[in-house]
């Protein structure tokens, strides 16, 4: 049971942190058919201009600046170096932010050094939201889910309820229709894929104050974020949130588990023979939590291929 | 007439890769092995993206898988099995090739972007499982073995290995490329063009795209388990992005539209990484600027713009274009030097020496040492260097590719090249 509720909580979180990096990944590819390899660069360089803001100005000067900053680079993206490669193709302005992912990488490397960073909360949240089982449970991890819940219901509020939601929504699905009627359509572009850039530089700025801040956490973090565009299915919003709480609580309770193939045979009375064999046989499934995510995508690419909540392709 | 003169080209530079060698060190031979496997490498990686249009982004996987199995092998060859050691990467091949089927079987299920995604999710998998699976790959050490005497061939020196390694590239390129000349390659071909027009005329997509897949899977392992007879080592590292990462970047500025292209990428970014990666170590951030570049100005990569440079040499006034090519290649080096400089400055003035020597200077900003010169960090002039360099090579490179596009606009082939060319110069 006091496994059963930390995971859940745990996963829940973990699940809404990815849903703030997926979310504006698949806000972009859902308006503009570009898949941002990028994406979860800026959330990387979210938490590092945090960071270095933070030690001069404070925590929240930080978590504020962080958005920003990335969301005028995204702007600055959008609008001078994906129109160069626009008429060449999709693949093309995929594999230039993927250029982009690595330079990014490799100039915060250059200028933090190839290690982590000490990017910590501030003290004044570092206490524990309640006390469970004979554990404090940490009050950060609500927070950030808290944040992104918050995100959220903003993003849902501006995109349903407001006439600036309006015109985005027209623009992803008839661009061409949206601009006849007068509205500028490469503007609305710009400020998606800058809002996008700014919701994975929030997400990074709050989260990595609570987990490792380094150069290889957009990478780590981006290709769980990608498995959640596949299983979600590209484009959809509930459809990553729904991957992401998915994959969130996997993940979180698979790492307390020493469930493996050869305890699963044991039941049925080949648990010897399976131990005999070993490899991945013996394998517990707290070991291979990481792995988790990917096979879930494989066996929605098996049975549902166009992602749990996306449209058949 | 053309094709008599390619043979004549590829039977003389065959002759210069058999002859030279000997002549060279160890270290460069050990270089001519890297760049010949990373050659193969992009080869099979172009297959991909190149005829069939599939953008894998984990083509690690295979190529690990490769030089795994190959390193099985030898370890059951070191505890006496008969299998002769220059056909060890038939060992990769079959890894390679069925691996491939079944990665290929999920990944070509999508198509577009998603089929990217799902190759790199698949080579994270394996990326994330290997640490973990000590009797195949050997946990986080890896596993490592010896290349056992066959025949009369010892292969105990760098050089028998290259021509080994030589041997299965030039034989597996031949392969490549008359595979492109067979009807199968044909439909490869129209699956990248028009895969619905495939489907209408009665093929099976889906299993055509797979059979492409596990084929550039099959080289892959190939030359993977080249890489393990060279090494004699291997670990789980070889699943890294970074290494599915390095043979988009090669093949891409190298130009996947052209055959070669890979290889001129693949050849220019392996003897590169040989001669600088002792001299920096923002390489890679290096690699990132010129991929980014060739994206943005030269699209079709290096190949491509010598490709379109070759079809119109009767075309072109060499002796007007001279002129303004050399002036775009001083601008390109100019602002490549005030990136170098930029860069290397930022390396030093945020590394960890440099912390040292501040501490020493109780908090102020010490000089620092550069291309063998002393520069002051507060100084005017360590600024205004790379400033110029920048500004200058600007300048000069706009001017030049005003020239050359006037002179090819004038040849009326478009004002394609002009920019192309002016941004090959920034990218060397």
């Amino acid at each position: 049971m006091e496994f059963a509720i930390i995971s859940a909580l745990n996963g829940v979180t973990y699940g809404l942190l990815l849903f703030m990096v997926s979310a504006g990944l698949t806000l972009i590819f859902g308006m503009m058919g570009v898949l941002n390899f990028a994406h979860a660069s800026f959330y990387m360089l979210g938490a590092y201009v945090a960071y270095a803001v933070s030690s001069i100005f404070g925590f929240w000067t930080g978590v504020i600046v962080a958005p920003i900053v990335t969301g005028l680079i995204g702007m600055a993206v959008e609008r001078f170096l994906l129109p160069k490669v626009h008429k060449h193709g999709h693949a093309h302005e995929l594999l230039l932010t993927f250029g982009l992912a690595l330079i990014i990488e490799e100039l915060v490397k250059l200028f933090f050094g190839d290690f982590p960073v000490n990017y910590q909360m501030p003290a004044s949240l570092r206490f524990s939201a309640f006390h469970i089982f004979g554990a404090d449970y940490p009050f950060y991890r609500l927070f950030i889910g808290g944040v992104a819940v918050v995100m959220f219901t903003a993003l849902w509020l501006l995109l349903t309820r407001t006439r600036t939601g309006i015109v985005v929504r027209a623009a992803e699905r008839l661009p061409a229709m949206a601009e006849a009627l007068g509205h500028n359509i490469p503007m609305v572009f710009m400020f998606v894929f800058g809002t996008g850039a700014a919701l994975a530089g929030l997400a990074g700025a709050v989260a990595g104050a609570f987990y490792p801040t380094n150069p290889n956490m957009g990478l780590e973090l981006g290709v769980i974020v990608f498995v959640v565009v596949v299983v979600g299915g590209l484009g959809s919003l509930k459809g990553s949130l729904l991957a992401s709480l998915l994959i969130g609580l996997f993940s979180s309770f698979a790492v307390g588990l020493d469930w493996s193939l050869a305890k699963l045979l044991g039941l049925v009375g080949l648990g010897e023979w399976a131990r005999s064999i070993g490899g991945l046989m013996t394998l517990e499934l707290s070991s291979v939590s990481a792995t988790i995510p990917f096979a879930l995508m494989l066996i929605v690419l098996l049975v549902r291929p166009a992602g749990l909540m996306g449209e058949r392709n | 007439m053309t094709n008599m003169r390619n043979l004549i080209l590829g039977a003389v530079f065959l002759v210069l890769l058999i002859a030279v060698p000997p002549l060279l060190d160890l270290a460069w031979q050990n270089a001519l092995v890297n760049i010949l496997i990373a050659s193969l490498f992009a080869l099979a990686f172009n297959l991909l993206i190149g005829q069939a249009g599939l953008l894998s982004f984990g083509h690690a996987a295979y190529f690990g898988i490769g030089a795994f199995a190959a390193l099985h092998l030898m370890i059951a060859v070191e505890n006496g099995l008969p299998f002769p050691t220059p056909l060890l990467p038939l060992a990769g091949a079959a890894a390679g090739l069925t691996v491939g089927l079944i990665a290929g079987y999920f990944a070509t299920m999508r198509s577009g972007v998603y089929f990217a995604l799902v190759t790199l999710a698949i080579a994270e998998l394996f990326h994330s499982l290997a640490p973990r699976l000590e009797g195949m790959f050997g946990g986080e050490a890896g596993i490592a073995s010896m290349r056992m005497p066959w025949a009369s061939f010892t292969f105990g020196s760098m050089l028998s290995v290259y021509y080994l390694v030589l041997a299965w590239v030039v034989i597996c390129g031949l392969g490549l490329w008359a595979y492109t000349r067979t009807p199968f390659g044909r439909l490869t071909l129209a699956l990248r063009d028009n895969e619905q027009r495939v489907r209408f005329l009665g093929y099976n997509a889906h299993a055509s795209k797979v059979i492409v897949f596990a084929i550039s899977a099959m080289v892959t392992g190939i030359a993977g388990s080249l890489l393990a007879i060279s090494n004699e080592t291997a670990n789980y590292s070889l699943f890294a992005s970074a290494v599915s990462s390095q043979v988009v970047l090669q093949t891409f500025v190298g130009g996947a539209t052209v055959f070669l292209g890979p290889v001129l990428g693949a050849a220019a970014f392996a003897l590169f990484s040989f001669l600088v990666s002792d001299l920096t170590r923002s390489w890679v951030l290096y690699q990132g600027l010129i991929f980014v570049l060739v994206m943005l100005y030269a699209p079709s990569g290096i190949g491509g713009v010598v490709e379109h440079h070759i079809r119109n040499r009767k075309n072109l006034d060499w002796s007007r274009l001279a002129g303004p090519y050399l002036l775009a290649l001083a601008g390109g080096l100019l602002i490549a030097a005030g990136v170098v400089f930029l860069t290397e400055s930022a390396s030093i003035l945020f590394g960890e020496e440099y912390a040292m020597a501040r501490q020493g200077a109780n908090g102020g900003l010490p000089a620092y040492e550069l291309f063998g010169l002393i520069w002051k960090p507060l100084s005017f002039v360590t600024w205004t260097v790379p400033a110029a360099l920048l500004a200058g090579g600007g300048v000069v490179l706009m001017r030049a590719r005003r020239e050359i596009g006037a002179i090819w606009d004038s040849k009326g082939h478009g004002a394609r090249p002009a920019a192309k060319s002016a941004s090959m110069g920034g990218a060397a």
